[in-house]
């Protein structure tokens, strides 16, 4: 049982401390390093799916969070090359 | 209060004992989101900020902790990602007006002119296709859409006619009825529950597939438009 709690609670720790990185963590001026910041609470969420035995919300959690960096970044790259200020 | 009048005993003691951290886990993460989009004076990061708001949705409705809830965090994965999508597009959009330039559409710092491009769509297709419909449901619909979406994309240049494309949207609509019928058969006539099921089944795997594949469709046209 012990397990499960490890496993939740590090999930729990990871989505608030990414979550807080994202919000007010250094270099979170420039976007890129605000989007990487993401991550660690998508993680932390994967973690607390994997914990409830979610096993489709998992692997769809995975792909979306995949396809929504790779929307993030083109929108960054592309309002940069029109020369948008970030 | 006991809570064993509200909750059946079915569900286990652990996802019990984890309810309450796990909600105040999505209301600290969704409070953290929102107040720090309220600070932002920049668009494109509260786009990104709205990300984190959603991992906090995700985690409240995780906690419930049963069938009921994954079947919740499906759709909200969709619509989360179409939000982001579609916002992105309106914040592109906008400063492109404003500064009267454009950018390409996908910005790749290498050309995806490629052997593999030209010879192998149709194989990696029909496979991925095949793999789909045996899966069936929400995630084979994603898996077909895949593929016919690596299809129109790979063969952009010789152009698929705009007719099929229009059929594919019609058929997509009565698939969609489908789905509704099924749903409906589940409660008018229980005793039907394996048609019903897969009604339901290949109804949103039809659903999900072409709307993926719609994607595509909307590439193509930007694409021969330059």
């Amino acid at each position: 049982m012990l397990d499960v709690y490890i496993w939740f609670y590090t999930g729990v720790a990871l989505t608030i401390l990414g979550s807080l990185g994202t919000a007010i963590g250094p270099g979170v001026k420039d976007p890129i390093v605000r989007t990487l910041n993401t991550e660690v609470a998508a993680v932390g969420v994967s973690l607390i799916f994997l914990t409830y035995n979610h096993t489709i919300a998992l692997l769809t959690y995975i792909a979306a969070t995949a396809i929504i960096t790779m929307i993030l970044l083109r929108a960054i790259v592309r309002l940069e090359e029109v020369g948008a200020e970030l | 209060m006991s809570a064993s009048l509200i909750i059946p005993t079915l569900v286990s003691p652990v996802v019990v004992s984890l309810f309450v951290p796990a909600i105040f886990t999505g209301l600290i993460v969704g409070l953290i989101g929102l107040m720090a989009i309220a600070y932002q004076k920049n668009d494109l990061s509260a786009l990104i900020l709205t990300d984190i708001v959603g991992i906090g949705m995700l985690i409240l409705v995780a906690a419930v902790g049963t069938d009921l809830a994954e079947a919740l965090i499906l759709p909200g994965l969709v619509v989360e990602l179409a939000e982001i999508l579609a916002i992105s597009e309106i914040l592109m959009s906008r400063e492109m007006k404003k500064k009267g330039k454009s950018a390409e559409l996908i910005p790749l710092p290498l050309s995806m002119d490629m052997e593999v491009m030209t010879t192998a769509p149709t194989f990696l297709a029909i496979i991925l296709i095949a793999y789909g419909a045996f899966l069936s449901g929400f995630t084979g619909g994603a898996v077909a859409g895949g593929g016919i979406l690596v299809y129109v994309l790979s063969k952009r240049m010789r152009g698929v006619p705009a007719d099929t494309w229009e059929g594919i949207a019609g058929v997509s609509g009565i698939a969609w009825c489908l789905w509704l019928v099924g749903f409906l058969l589940f409660f008018v006539f229980p005793q039907y529950w394996l048609l019903a099921l897969f009604l339901a089944a290949f109804g949103i795997f039809i659903k999900v597939a072409f709307k993926a594949g719609l994607i595509g469709v909307i590439g193509r046209e930007e694409f021969s438009k330059k």
